[in-house]
């Protein structure tokens, strides 16, 4: 048809750089990136109306218009020459790992796992060496069963142009008992990156995966987008958590969903410290008799970023249990969207389903807009949520400044306690010291 | 009795309420809604021509909004829209005693009880009769501290100045689609007013019916509260059951001033076909005082969320709501509080039953602006599940731009306990009796605070409705 507006088409994002992107992958690959085109181009750009996006205007805040696909080469084999940020990052990450990827604009720049874990089946690699050792694992598993181009505009555009991603494959009743850590570094301005995460995790498995996500400042607005799909089978123990430090200038667009079969223990954590634009889609579902997710998020704002999760617990199995806790703070101008909602599917009986999310306002300027919702379509449930929006408990400040803090250590303190609720709940030690240290760091500048 | 086995037909009140006049209609606008019969209402109705302008105006902006498509499923609203007559008059003037009320209509009365609450001293009692006041009368004790309860269109033609100084300035015809409609075709509703520091204490009553078949009922309320004032305002609905759909939608203006106190309390049990969308909002001055009891137990589906604008410093709103969704009827209610001015307070109190295939949901809205510091609002949702075919949602919005406040939010969802049913069981009460006696514990929060009659009515609902509930 002529003249028929496709939203979100530009002089980086079509048809021709959608096969650019997919030479010398095989032909099943190439035809699904075509597919997520097409869904794509037919399906409308997001816009306020949405009850999903009734708080970030995507017109006003994401230009893809002026982007282009990431072009970085290469980066450089040498280690020393890449980014101090990047190495101080890395450094600290290895110290307790099993396995390590990391990338460089995209790109897998980096790879290990512990041999005794590779020996026994384990993977961890990047989604282009799969598509050449293991395409029998990515046919079945990638932009399939959880995070599909149907699920909306972003997730079809991810479909489509990615250009690397992670595997991490974990068989049948092998424990990693150390987390597998990936370190991301951006460095380009301007440009559009996408990239996967597919975690499978096969029965009486268990994994804990930690993804870093860091850049400059950056000059120009860049979109980073990152779909993860994490698939736990029967009593596997799965432990997925995001740590985003972008700079000002990235928009971080992230589409999550979780599969939780009968049994399956599967966690989530995400920190949104960075970014201008933060926006996570998370969808934990539960299909299995005694599955049980544990959804924890953490956020903490300055200057004018925002921030926005949306979340989803889909309770289609009976006697499974989810519990979400998301708390923030937020200084300057910043403010923070949090939408939730707990569905209790026809038949799901003995579903025990929570949810709250806490905000603290530093500033006058500061917002919060807390969305947290139920759908019950059961009756012999347990679900509640809270939601709160407050200020700093001045009593709690005054006693530690009457104990000879000054004024932002006593402030400092107080926000630490209240997030500290939230990696209080983390069950995996490492992984709680890790965001803590990200955190006194970023309330150090910021305080 | 599997658990899931309903009554379905529990003839609740048919006794006492359903029933159906033979009226006849003096005058009857043409089906459906056109600018000639906003033209006819207008000019039947001998109103000035601003109103007029108004009522078109309002025309423009309904038929230039979409049908919401949030809240309940609203599809079989257009076809209804299409059949019902937007504006009927019973009987050409006002009655202005008891004697000169038509018998058909005392009749109606008779059986709704009006003259026995009248006998018991209940004040002004102002009456809807199909779409407008048909019966008034109003306390000379009132009339002799100024105060005014007419009929809407009276409170226009006597009171033109003050009528128009409010009209419309709480709740403007863009609003909403349906605030638009009923600004189109409004008829029948209050007019009150409230002087300066006058308190009283028997509550204003008005009784509502609406007796016509695919009738549309668009009243319209507009209550002024001066400060220092004090009253109590209540509505009830009851409707007589008919085969074909059926829609209300009001719109109540309320304009709570400085360090006046205002209760506004409905209860409304209309027909199991009835759509009632209604928006009702007060705005309350500085150290106000407005509290919402809205009870929703009939039609087949309310959308109605009774909101406080909180504009004064100190202002304080209340929301007390409360739901029964039985077989195919979805309760889509909630409240809003919305804080503009500092050290504004404000608590949400929902509490809802589902049972059968009933939905009940509800939907809310806290908001703190910018400024309005040390603003404080707890807002607390209880949903009870009788079935497991029956449905609860909550979607509550909670927007906060001042960090200078305290806002919470907590929701549960429970069914009747299993250990509370054998522990009444055990001790000889009957399983349907026990259930009633849980559900009337459950909504005793909201219901201690209804007047006397309402309660016992309410207490008695539930009994009904609890029957076979679990087998």
């Amino acid at each position: 048809m002529i003249g028929e507006l496709v939203e979100g088409l530009t002089e980086a994002l079509n048809r021709d750089a959608v096969e650019q992107v997919g030479q010398g992958e095989p032909d099943w690959l190439r035809q699904r990136r075509a597919e997520a085109w097409d869904v794509y181009e037919r399906t409308p750009m997001p816009t306020t109306r949405l009850e999903q996006w009734r708080y970030t205007d995507l017109k006003k805040m994401l230009a893809l218009d002026g982007m282009t696909l990431g072009q970085a080469e290469a980066a450089p084999d040498d280690m020393e020459q890449w980014p101090v940020p990047l190495r101080e990052a890395m450094a600290l990450d290895r110290e307790n790992a099993c396995g390590h990827i990391v990338f460089i604009d995209g790109h897998v720049v980096h790879t290990d796992l512990d041999e005794a874990l590779s020996s026994k089946g384990a993977l961890l690699i990047s989604l282009h060496q799969a598509t050449e050792e293991h395409p029998e694992l990515l046919e079945e598993y990638l932009a399939t069963k959880a995070v599909p181009p149907e699920d909306g505009k972003f997730a079809a555009l991810n479909a489509a142009l990615w250009t690397d991603g992670v595997l991490l494959y974990v068989p049948r009743g092998i424990h990693l008992e150390r987390p597998v850590r990936v370190t991301r570094w951006f460095s380009e301005s301007g440009v559009a990156t996408f990239s996967r995460v597919l975690i499978v995790a096969e029965s009486a498995s268990r994994v804990s995966y930690v993804d870093e996500m860091l850049s400059d400042d950056l000059d120009e607005q860049s979109l980073i987008s990152v779909a993860v799909e994490v698939i736990a089978s029967d009593a596997a123990q799965v432990q997925y958590v995001a740590v985003q430090r972008l700079g000002s200038g990235a928009f971080y667009q992230s589409v999550q969903r979780t599969l939780a079969q009968r049994d399956a223990k599967l966690d989530t954590l995400n920190v949104a410290l960075g970014a201008s634009v933060s926006r996570v889609d998370l969808n934990a579902r539960l299909l299995g008799p005694g599955a049980d997710s544990d959804m924890l998020g953490l956020y903490f704002g300055d200057g004018d970023q925002h921030f926005d999760f949306n979340t989803s617990q889909d309770h289609v199995a009976e006697s499974a249990t989810s519990d979400l806790l998301y708390k923030g703070a937020l200084d300057g101008s910043s403010r923070s969207v949090f939408r939730g909602i707990i569905r209790v599917h026809k038949g799901a009986q003995k579903t025990d389903a929570y949810q709250t999310n806490r905000n603290l306002l530093l500033s006058p300027h500061a917002r919060a807009d807390s969305l947290p919702n139920l759908e019950i379509e059961a009756d012999d449930v347990k679900c509640s949520h809270g939601a709160s929006v407050g200020e700093l408990d001045s009593e709690a400040k005054f006693y530690l400044m009457s104990r000879g803090l000054n004024r932002t250590q006593a402030e400092r303190l107080v926000v630490l306690g209240f997030l500290g609720e939230v990696l209080s709940r983390l069950p995996m030690s490492g992984v709680g010291d890790k965001v803590r240290h990200v955190i006194e760091r970023k309330l150090r500048g910021l305080v | 009795m599997p658990q899931n086995e309903v009554i379905t037909d529990l003839d609740l009140d048919k006794h006492k309420y359903n029933f159906v006049t033979a009226g006849k209609p003096v005058f009857q606008a043409q089906k459906g809604l056109s600018e000639e019969v906003v033209r006819q209402i207008s000019a039947h109705k001998d109103e000035p021509e601003w109103m007029l302008e108004f009522r078109l105006k309002a025309l423009k902006i309904y038929n230039a909004k979409p049908m919401p498509t949030w809240g309940g499923d609203l599809s079989g609203l257009e076809d209804v829209l299409d059949e019902i007559y937007f504006y009927v008059r019973p009987q050409d003037r006002m009655g202005r005693s008891w004697d000169e009320v038509p018998d058909e209509i005392k009749d109606t009365f008779e059986k709704l009880g009006i003259p026995e609450a009248e006998r018991k001293v209940l004040a002004g009692v102002g009456a809807q009769y199909e779409s407008e006041m048909v019966y008034h009368s109003l306390r000379e004790e009132w009339e002799s501290k100024g105060v005014i309860f007419d009929s809407i269109e009276d409170g226009l033609k006597n009171h033109p100045d003050l009528f128009r100084e409010y009209f419309s300035t709480v709740i403007p015809p863009y609003d909403n689609k349906f605030a638009a409609l009923n600004s189109a075709v409004w008829s029948g509703g209050s007019f009150v007013y409230i002087p300066k520091g006058v308190k009283l204490e028997t509550p204003l009553q008005a009784y509502f019916r609406i007796n016509q078949e695919r009738m549309g009922q668009f009243e319209r309320t507009l209550i002024i509260c001066e400060e220092g004032a004090n009253a109590h305002y209540i509505e009830g609905c009851t409707a007589p059951v008919y085969s074909s759909e059926s829609f209300h939608s009001g719109v109540i203006e309320i304009i709570v001033k400085d360090n006046a106190r205002f209760r506004y309390t409905t209860i409304q049990n209309w027909s199991n076909n009835m759509y009632n969308l209604v928006t009702q909002r007060a705005m309350v001055g500085a150290g106000g005082h407005m509290e919402w009891l809205d009870g929703n137990l009939g039609s087949k589906l309310t959308m109605k969320y009774p909101s406080c604008y909180l504009m004064g410093e100190g202002a304080h709103g209340e929301i007390l709501s409360i739901a029964y969704a039985g077989n195919d009827q979805h309760q889509d209610t909630g409240g809003k509080v919305v804080h503009v001015a500092p050290r504004t307070t404000s608590s949400i109190v929902s509490k809802s039953i589902s049972k059968g295939t009933g939905r009940s949901t509800y939907r809310g809205l806290c908001k703190v602006y910018e400024g309005a510091h040390h603003a404080r609002s707890n807002v607390e949702c209880d949903a009870l599940l009788v079935n497991d075919t029956s449905r609860t949602d909550t979607y509550p919005y909670i927007e906060i731009e001042e960090n200078d406040a305290n806002v919470g939010h907590e929701a549960s969802v429970s069914k009747i306990g299993e250990e509370q049913l054998f522990y009444l069981t055990s001790r000889g009460i009957s399983g349907d009796e026990a259930t009633a006696m849980i559900v009337r514990g459950f909504i005793e929060p909201i219901a201690k605070e209804l007047p006397l009659e309402y309660a016992v009515e309410l207490n008695r609902l539930i009994e009904l409705e609890m029957e076979g509930s679990v087998g």
